[in-house]
């Protein structure tokens, strides 16, 4: 046993309470209303099927949406980081067909961090791979603002359908932010387990622009505010995953009464109702503080949460579902494939358990509760 | 069922800091052997100490004794005594529930009677719900009370009643009047009952391990006064069921394994730690967080005056798996025998954990039959 130690332990000083962070309930009607329309199940399978769903897209663009959370003056819809992560709660609740995240709080973020124009259109973005920001690209920049591409970007979300391809890299000890317009690049189309576009992307010498990234805009914060994207997508798909499995376990009679009063099945709606309402919590924190200021501690709970609830939620829709979960008729496949696919998106179990790991050895024995109850704002 | 994301406001976080500065001096880290949770020692002296804080019974009215606090702040009161180990076992139970059921069903004579020494932090009780033939089937209970003048008889016989031997007062469901065919809730009644009543008999049922914490209690011809009935007569069932809602989905059904782990990152500390260690620390870290915002947010809709029965079910099912969870991820990773006399406190709190966790999924109610509770709630059925 250790001796009591004569300096105070961690957590004493009492933590600041901070300006609430309200989220218009209108943002959550208006996409709700929008996607009920024009998701329906065949839409959506439509849109695997063709690598696209541009009316959705159009009309997604006609709320402003699409550029939620970017500064008004940027050429952005305004609204905070916490409103856009409601509006990709709802995609993922709808399994909206889209590019919401890397268009607006991702691509449009880095674009107007760096200070640079939005092009008419379409946007996406590279997403660092394990192995550094462009995982076997290189980028050479010439002082005029341009800058040219060589090699090859992996898992590029919808590149097919962008009109320019947003990167973020390190070039000699500062981050750049790099765009290069998607006619100058060679496309090939792959896809995520739910049949996402997530294309390659040679970009053979492509010139674009550039400009250095804003304060604090770099690989790692992509990754984090690509975490957290994936996290609000996945919150909406775990809720509309467990609703489904409520009404089909209703429905569905066996033995002479509804699968859903056997007690086996209700363990399987008990486990999901809990995953779906921890993701969403998770989900709506991390938003929160990532709305104010940074959002290290919240963002990586959050998605490992979201990861490990995924895996378990999934398991137990599926279960209750019985054979009809398993079929291309039946919608469940649309929020199980693409949890099996966020899951895996910007950050791992293993990624995000490790920069945990960091924080909460750090914080040491007598920091771990002040950690785990202030968050972020603890540590600093 | 939602659970609104909710944080501290300020007066929530100076009580927060507060708290931490009590028990730093009281109890400094790396000196006292923590409990584990809610099951930590009794320590009359501490739980005056703490009542003298004003963080004993400090929902409940100033007009009889408390401290006029909300459900949060007295989360955020237990929250950090329980992650800290602390002795809170004296005036647990009446802290948590008895306190409550007395307030709202009481008399006024009642209230003045046991909420001031409650909030005193004096007065330990037990409670009187499983007997022999009747444990996840409550109201199948057959201990009666059967009229008397001005009171009431008492025989029959309670098991699991934790601390019996070391408590003051006992509050009891028991049948008043016959179970009738096709209402098995009526007929039921609740009472406050003198631990030292003639006729009640302690005998240990020894846990497990040997130690001593649950007991049989039976009643001879135990009498009874009619000013120890809570509420009325026959409406002894929707008061425990009202009960139970306070004793679900606070941080006592997912801190228990809290003191462990923290002692594990201080026994290791400066010491070289593999990744997977430390990765484990991370996902713990997460995790409570995520399970903490959930109870948190439970505790302020009470405070707006909802009844969350659903989502404190969801979150004591969750919970209680989660606390199981720990301990099994911490053995898989410690590659030591840890046993209770192992000279390290962690591996001492682990083999306890181990031996003592198999009940933490079936006190107060089986997560079975929470689960039941919360599907019906989940298909919007009546619980």
């Amino acid at each position: 046993m250790t001796a009591a130690s004569s300096t105070q332990p961690a957590g004493m000083t009492a933590l600041t309470a901070r300006e609430p962070v309200v989220v218009d309930e209108l943002v959550t009607e208006t996409a709700h209303r929008l996607f009920n329309e024009l998701c329906t199940h065949e839409a959506v399978q439509a849109a695997e099927d063709n690598g696209a769903a541009p009316e959705i897209w159009d009309a997604f663009c006609e709320t402003g949406f699409d550029l939620i959370a970017i500064d008004e003056a940027a050429g952005g819809s305004g609204g905070t980081l916490a409103e856009a992560a409601e509006v990709l709660r709802m995609v993922g609740y709808h399994s909206a067909p889209i590019p919401a995240a890397e268009n607006g709080i991702l691509g449009g973020w880095l674009l107007a961090s760096a200070g640079m124009d939005r092009p008419d259109g379409l946007v996406t973005v590279v997403p660092p791979s394990a192995q550094g920001p462009t995982a076997g690209c290189s980028i050479a920049l010439a002082g005029d603002g341009s800058a040219s591409v060589t090699g090859e970007a992996l898992r590029v979300p919808w590149a097919r359908i962008a009109d320019e391809i947003v990167c973020v890299c390190e070039h000699d000890g500062q981050s750049i932010v790099v765009a290069v317009p998607a006619s100058q690049c060679q496309i090939t189309p792959f896809v995520n387990m739910a049949g996402e576009p997530r294309d390659t992307v040679r970009f053979n010498g492509a010139a674009g622009r550039a400009a250095p990234a804003g304060d604090g805009v770099n690989a790692d914060s992509l990754i984090q505010r690509g975490a957290l994207s994936r996290v609000a997508l996945m919150a909406g798909a775990i809720e509309k995953m467990c609703q489904l499995t409520v009404t089909y376990t209703n429905d569905r009679v066996q033995f002479g009464r509804p699968v859903a009063r056997f007690q086996a099945v209700q363990q399987h709606l008990v486990w999901a109702a809990q995953d779906a309402a921890l993701v969403r919590m998770a989900a709506e924190c991390a938003a929160r503080e990532a709305t104010r200021d940074c959002a290290d501690f919240e963002i990586a709970a959050a998605k490992l949460i979201a990861n490990q609830a995924a895996a378990r939620a999934t398991k137990a829709c599926h279960q209750a579902h019985g054979a009809m979960g398993m079929t291309q008729e039946y919608p469940l496949h649309h929020f199980s494939r693409r949890l099996w696919s966020w899951r895996k998106e910007y950050g791992s179990d293993a990624h995000w358990s490790a920069a945990l790991g960091k924080m909460a050895t750090g914080a040491g024995a007598d920091g771990l509760y002040p950690l785990i109850t202030g968050g972020t704002a603890a540590l600093q | 069922m939602r659970f609104t994301p909710t944080e501290l406001t300020g007066p929530e976080l100076d009580l927060q800091a507060e708290v931490r500065e009590f028990l730093a001096a009281e109890l400094p880290p790396g000196t006292h052997e923590p409990g584990l949770g809610m099951a930590a020692d009794h320590d009359r002296e501490f739980s005056a100490r703490m009542a003298a804080r004003g963080w004993v019974g400090m929902a409940l009215p100033s007009r009889w004794g408390g401290s006029d606090r909300s459900a949060v702040q007295r989360f955020i009161v237990v929250e950090e005594m329980l992650r800290w180990g602390a002795p809170v076992g004296h005036h647990w139970v009446g802290d948590r529930q008895t306190g409550n059921v007395i307030l709202k069903f009481g008399t006024d004579e009642q209230r003045e009677r046991f909420l001031p020494p409650i909030c005193r932090g004096e007065l330990g009780f037990s409670i009187g719900m499983s007997e022999p033939d009747s444990g996840s089937d409550l109201a199948s209970v057959s201990t009666r009370a059967e009229r008397a003048d001005d009171g009431w008889i008492v025989n029959g016989t309670k098991i699991w009643t934790s601390n019996a031997h070391m408590n003051d007062w006992f509050i009891c469901l028991l049948r008043t009047s016959p179970m009738e065919d096709g209402n098995k809730h009526a007929g039921l009644s609740q009472f406050l009952i003198d631990l030292s009543s003639p006729g009640l008999e302690i005998n240990p049922i020894p846990f497990l391990d040997g130690s001593h914490h649950f007991n049989e209690v039976t009643f001879h011809d135990v009498y009874v006064p009619d000013i120890n009935v809570v509420g009325d007569p026959g409406m002894g069932w929707h008061q425990n069921t009202t009960e139970m809602a306070y004793e679900r989905g606070g941080p006592d059904r997912w801190l228990s394994p809290f003191s462990t782990v923290e002692q594990l990152l201080r026994e290791t500390a400066g010491t070289p730690m593999e990744d997977t260690v430390s990765d484990l620390f991370g996902e713990l870290a997460a995790r409570w967080w995520g399970i903490r915002n959930l109870s948190l947010s439970v505790a302020r809709l009470i405070d707006e005056g909802e009844a969350p029965s659903v989502e404190s079910a969801l979150v004591k099912e969750m919970g209680t798996r989660f606390e199981q969870e720990v301990v099994e991820k911490l053995v898989q990773l410690i590659d030591q025998e840890y046993s209770p006399e192992s000279e390290s406190l962690f591996e001492r709190l682990l083999a306890q954990c181990v031996v003592t966790f198999p009940g933490n999924t079936i006190r107060g109610g089986t997560i079975e039959i929470l689960r039941s509770v919360a599907a019906k709630g989940l298909q919007g059925l009546p619980a």
